[in-house]
């Protein structure tokens, strides 16, 4: 019976031509915005590989020079591109893909497009997945608001529930009917992107499973949509309320939510601005703070004396620079770890609160979720930022060691390529399926209730449709 | 009165058995507004009632009733012996419905339409089978296959009547099937109506037409604010005899 209803919707939109108009512009902005997506992570890629090569290219040859120096020319890492961020650029566009390694300093990362573009531009970027989180929930409002209250006002509600079929399944069948009419249109996509995420990355295996979770997870979200739509097509007094109501919660969903939750979470947790942070840290660097001190100079160099048996720095076996370097990056680091550590922290409870504020708007959840399974949220930032930086200590450590102990004080010393080349490449792994969905725990359950919910209100809207009138 | 009535019509008649539509003291209150008070009504298979009455009277909220489209406020409405207030999904399987409006869907034909409510009321019929029924209802062969956005009023009817037919119910409800259809049409949705009723289905329509009410129906009730005010037999008066009766129900009490 659900079948056959669902059927009848299916073949009812795909002769409506404002179904196939919509479907149309639609599916094509989806076509495009994949293919775009594609082309740019795929160049993105290109230039990546050619820039990491060039990059340590430039670290190898850059001649004999003293260790520590190198530390100071320092090298480029940059933020893989995972295979699914095609459908989802997420904050890469704001964060940045790329940071440059030095002696001292943790530097922000570069490579943002946001910052060379205009506020008007925000809106502009068509990705696969504005696509499927703003406009494919407003084609599922435009297939379904009518479902209930178009039958009603024409008066072919009373006659089909007149047949003896129930408005439970009546309600099933419309929502299967829309979802088969609305697969005409995602499934394609879907393929395609599969197509696109095995063709396009050697590693594409642990993908798919990605892939998959991600294509539940806007399943779910356009459920909710579905189940939305009907409720309220079923509640609402006419097709045209109905209409209006929808479009209504789409505009709040997709364009007053996501604004409100972005100055809820800067007014709840704020972050202090650029020249703010920069400014902290050169004044926490110049006094030390909270018990981390600045190293005391005399008094490493006393118990390098001590241990050692000497009385003059040109005897130590050691060169004394190397070890103050690697003693004041120590100190360093930890300023930067306080600071940066918070301002991380700053930003995860920020999209927390974004996480939370989806159960009043389920765009984000998703968009939380989207993220999350392309690699490109808040949260694989960091990851990918705390293993460039221990990357960075590391390298900055060895290159303080090589000088202390290969040389002694006060002597001019040159390391060579045979140095350079001994430093280990960054070999970045990309955080795992389950580390994601744990952190992304409160999106699932808050998506879940959205999918649900919606279909308890679809389902209870329908048993109390107004038929009599 | 109306005990007399219930015991009088199965005998004049020659149905003895169970009625397929019955009404017990049924009632519906809106806020103040009594839009059906205590009706009794039964109608056997075989029989077709008509329901006279002004807008308003309560005739639709009768058919609302045994459609399970309303609660009633009191009493039962019962279809084939059930209450449908407790069993609404099985009475509206006993039932078939045309509404003043047939309405369809515009993107099928009239053979999709007639296909798709069919599978909904639980039967599963050929297209000979449909086509068929379509020819009994009086439909042109050719218009089968047209999507219905282009059918007259009339030719909707017939669909509505197939639905009706294809069902095989034992009751049908008729909420002024008539209104608006040419004498023409009028006259073969009535000869559509003695088909059914030969097949002893028992047929409740509401109606205005009290010309079409005295040679199609077998008994008439007359309306006014909610109350049955009178039943009669068709076949004990005239036509003019049915006018009367009805402007004087219309102008006392």
């Amino acid at each position: 019976m659900i079948t056959r209803i669902a059927r009848k919707e299916f073949s009812d939109l795909l002769r409506d031509g404002r179904f196939r108009i919509g479907a149309v512009v639609v599916g094509l902005l989806l076509f495009v915005s994949l293919g775009a997506g594609w082309v740019h992570v795929r160049d993105a890629r290109a230039q990546l590989e050619a820039a990491q090569a060039t990059a340590r290219d430039h670290w190898d040859s850059q001649g004999e020079k003293n260790p520590h120096s190198a530390a100071h020319y320092g090298i480029y890492a940059f933020k893989p591109r995972l295979a699914l961020s095609f459908v989802d650029q997420g904050v890469d566009p704001w964060t940045g893909t790329s940071v440059w390694l030095e002696a001292h300093r943790q530097n922000d990362f570069l490579m943002r497009p946001a910052q060379d573009a205009t506020t008007a531009q925000r809106f502009g970027t068509l990705t696969a997945a504005g696509v499927l989180q703003h406009l494919v929930p407003l084609m599922i409002i435009l297939l379904a608001f009518g479902a209930l209250a178009s039958e009603r006002e024409q008066g072919t509600l009373r006659q089909l529930l007149a047949t003896g079929v129930s408005r439970r399944e009546l309600t099933a069948g419309k929502a299967l009917g829309i979802a088969a009419a609305l697969g005409l249109l995602v499934v394609p996509a879907a393929v395609l992107g599969s197509a696109a995420l095995v063709l396009g990355s050697n590693a594409a295996g642990s993908f798919l499973a990605r892939g998959v979770v991600l294509a539940i997870v806007y399943i779910a979200y356009f459920g909710a949509f579905v189940g939305l739509s009907l409720a309220v097509s079923a509640r609402a007094p006419s097709a045209r309320t109905a209409l209006v109501a929808l479009l209504g919660i789409w505009v709040l969903n997709g364009l007053v939510a996501p604004r409100i939750a972005v100055d809820l979470s800067a007014r709840l947790h704020p972050a202090p601005t650029a020249f703010e942070f920069a400014r902290t840290i050169e004044e926490e660097m110049a006094t030390g703070v909270d018990g981390i001190e600045p190293p005391d100079r005399e008094a490493i160099t006393n118990a390098l004396l001590e241990e050692h048996g000497v009385d003059r720095v040109e005897d130590l076996p050691v060169n004394l620079s190397g070890i103050t370097l690697q003693a004041s990056e120590v100190f360093g680091d930890k300023i930067y770890d306080r600071n940066y550590g918070a301002l991380w922290d700053t930003f995860e409870r920020q999209s927390r609160v974004h996480e939370t504020l989806a159960l009043a708007a389920p765009l984000l959840a998703v968009r939380a979720l989207s993220m999350g399974l392309a690699g490109t949220d808040v949260e694989q930032h960091r990851h990918f930022a705390s293993a460039a930086e221990t990357y960075r200590r590391d390298l900055v450590r060895s290159m303080n060691e090589d000088l202390a102990q290969n040389s002694r004080t006060g002597e001019t010393y040159f390391a060579d390529e045979e140095l350079w080349e001994s430093v280990p490449p960054l070999e970045y792994e990309a955080p795992s399926l389950a580390w994601i969905l744990g952190n992304r725990t409160l999106s699932l359950i808050v998506l879940g209730l959205w999918a649900v919910g919606a279909a308890i209100a679809a389902v209870r809207g329908a048993r109390r449709t107004e038929v009599a009138g | 009165m109306t005990q007399a009535v219930a015991e009088a019509v199965p005998a004049a008649s020659g149905l003895a058995k169970q009625p397929v539509l019955e009404a017990r003291s049924l009632s519906k209150r809106y806020g103040d507004q009594e839009a059906l008070s205590e009706l009794e009504l039964r109608v056997h298979p075989g029989e077709i009632y008509c329901l006279l009455g002004p807008n308003g009277a309560g005739k639709t909220t009768t058919i609302n009733l045994f459609l399970g489209f309303i609660e009633p406020t009191s009493g039962t409405a019962l279809v084939a012996g059930l209450d449908v207030t407790t069993h609404g999904i099985e009475t509206k399987t006993h039932l078939a419905y045309i509404p003043e409006q047939v309405m369809l869907y515009r993107n099928l034909t009239g053979l999709e339409n007639l296909e798709y409510f069919t599978a909904l009321a639980g039967k599963r019929l050929g297209s000979d089978e449909l086509r068929s029924i379509l020819g009994q209802a009086g439909l042109q062969a050719d218009a089968a296959d047209r999507r219905v956005s282009g059918y007259s009023k009339g030719m909707r009817q017939k669909v509505g009547i197939a639905i009706a037919i294809a069902k095989e119910a034992g009751a049908l409800l008729l909420d002024e099937p008539t209104s608006g259809l040419d004498p023409k049409a009028s006259n073969e949705f009535s000869t559509l109506l003695d088909g059914l009723r030969d097949r002893g289905v028992a047929v409740l329509m509401a109606t205005h037409d009290l010309f079409r009410a005295k040679e199609t129906g077998t008994r008439v009730g007359i309306m006014r604010q909610g109350r049955l005010s009178t039943e009669m037999s068709t076949a004990e008066i005239g036509h003019a005899d049915l006018e009367r009766i009805y402007l004087e129900h219309m102008h006392d009490a």
